[in-house]
């Protein structure tokens, strides 16, 4: 397994990067779909809403990668500090009832997992080019660390509704 | 340039129901990676399941598949197997599905070793029924109505009966490590014989106290080894909640050699009343 930060090359780390933020998008995406199944639309917005932001960043990281041509990477080719890339909600942490309160911090968690992720790249890179790219990462990433925090606290001025759940998917029979 | 567009074009149009948290969606992702790495097509790919929340998973997928009857997804998937081997098949279900209604058949595709895979998402309970125990509950299990005093029955050993029964191609995978469970289904899908894959896969709904398992899994601390009683010994000295690659051989996998080729008019003729 490849340490991301003994990358080598920019088309590699561009590759990565991409599939990084790729995986979040879809990942949202699939827990938006989830919350849709289960009827909790509010929520459902929500996860939409960060899949678009990490579609956004994905499409960003295509913009630096013009006219380089990127090399196919996985996933499971790379070791990583948790189970999955640093900015992908586990699928085990949704929930029925899930708050915006709870969804924004899965989404903090992930930012702050990013901009990490890129700041260490930037110190250990042995490649001049890929520090350079994963400082400007860095600092795209804690600008969203900064959005999400101010986001959670606007959240905390309101007070959110949690709904009860009158028909449990556990209720005995 | 990556895989993950081309992971998205092996799912359906159709949004999974299951809870939310449930570890089958960790497997469905798997899938599709795996799929799309191998860039399988999907006109060449079947999906086979029997009954019970996982065996959901073909209508998930943008595949061929067959959501079959209960513990039948290994004998639909021989058939499938046989009359058209060029295929890529993939038999896929839950613990009471593949172990218990289809225990039998779980034997024999071991022994058989048809060039297929089988993906048992195991949860230790029937989810679908609102929480009964099933052949690989422990015995102390007690939060259901049915066993209030727990079943006092050992759980099956899907590994190891799977080792016994002749499988050539024997892995445990976790949920909750989704990357490490896409690159044993590959690995498991290029196994020219049966492949099986004991997937660890917790139901938060009536099995709660399973979102601990990812503090207890492991990669298994062995390099995979051919030898079935260096396997066996292994299998029997872990708790069940290593993962990676245990068991394969060379075991030769099974093919049809008494194929008779017939025009679809012969064929049709057969069936005329």
């Amino acid at each position: 397994m490849i340490k991301p930060e003994e990358i080598e090359d920019l088309e590699t780390f561009l590759a990565l990067s991409y599939l990084l933020e790729i995986e979040s998008s879809d990942r949202y995406s699939e827990l938006a779909d989830n919350m849709q199944v289960h009827n909790n639309p509010e929520i459902e917005q929500l996860f939409r809403k960060l899949s678009e932001y990490s579609g956004m960043h994905a499409a960003e990281i295509l913009e630096h990668s013009k006219g380089k041509v990127l090399p196919k990477v996985a996933s499971w080719q790379f070791q990583w500090k948790d189970p999955e890339g640093p900015e992908t909600t586990a699928f085990e942490l949704a929930e029925y009832e899930m708050t915006s309160e709870k969804v924004l911090n899965l989404a903090l968690h992930n930012e702050i997992s990013g901009r990490d992720f890129y700041a260490h790249i930037a110190q250990q890179s042995p490649s001049a080019e890929i520090r350079e790219m994963a400082a400007e990462f860095t600092e795209e990433e804690t600008e969203h660390v900064q959005l999400l925090e101010k986001w959670i606290t606007q959240l905390a001025d309101k007070k959110e509704l949690i709904r009860d759940d009158l028909d449990p998917p556990n209720m005995p029979e | 340039m990556t895989d993950l567009k081309k992971a998205k074009a092996y799912k359906s149009e159709v949004k999974p129901i299951w809870c939310p948290g449930c570890g089958d969606f960790s497997v469905l992702s798997a899938l599709t990676k795996a799929f799309a790495f191998l860039e399988l097509a999907q006109q060449d790919l079947a999906v086979i399941s029997g009954i019970g929340c996982s065996s959901r998973i073909p209508a998930y997928l943008s595949s061929y598949g067959f959501h079959g009857i209960h513990g039948r997804a290994l004998a639909i998937a021989a058939g499938l197997k046989l009359a058209r081997p060029e295929l890529t098949v993939v038999a896929a279900g839950g613990d009471g599905d593949g172990f218990s209604i289809g225990g039998n058949h779980f034997l024999h595709a071991c022994r058989r070793n048809l060039d297929m895979t089988y993906i048992v998402m195991d949860n230790e309970v029937y989810g679908m029924t609102k929480g009964q125990a099933s052949p690989t509950t422990h015995p102390d299990w007690t939060a259901s109505k049915l066993t209030p005093h727990g079943t006092g029955v050992r759980p099956f050993q899907p590994a190891a009966i799977a080792l016994a029964s002749g499988a050539s191609f024997i892995a445990r995978a976790f949920s909750g490590d989704p990357n490490g469970m896409t690159k044993l289904i590959i690995d498991a899908i290029k196994h020219p014989g049966f492949s099986f894959i004991h997937a660890l896969s917790p139901c938060p709904t009536f099995r709660p106290e399973q979102k601990q398992w990812k503090n207890q899994v492991q990669k298994y601390e062995h390099e995979p080894t051919d030898d079935p009683v260096i396997a066996a010994t292994r299998l029997y000295s872990d708790d069940g909640m290593s993962t990676g690659l245990i068991f394969q051989s060379k075991y030769p996998a099974w093919h049809r050699t008494d194929v008779e080729q017939a025009s679809i008019t012969q064929f049709e003729e057969e069936f005329l009343v």
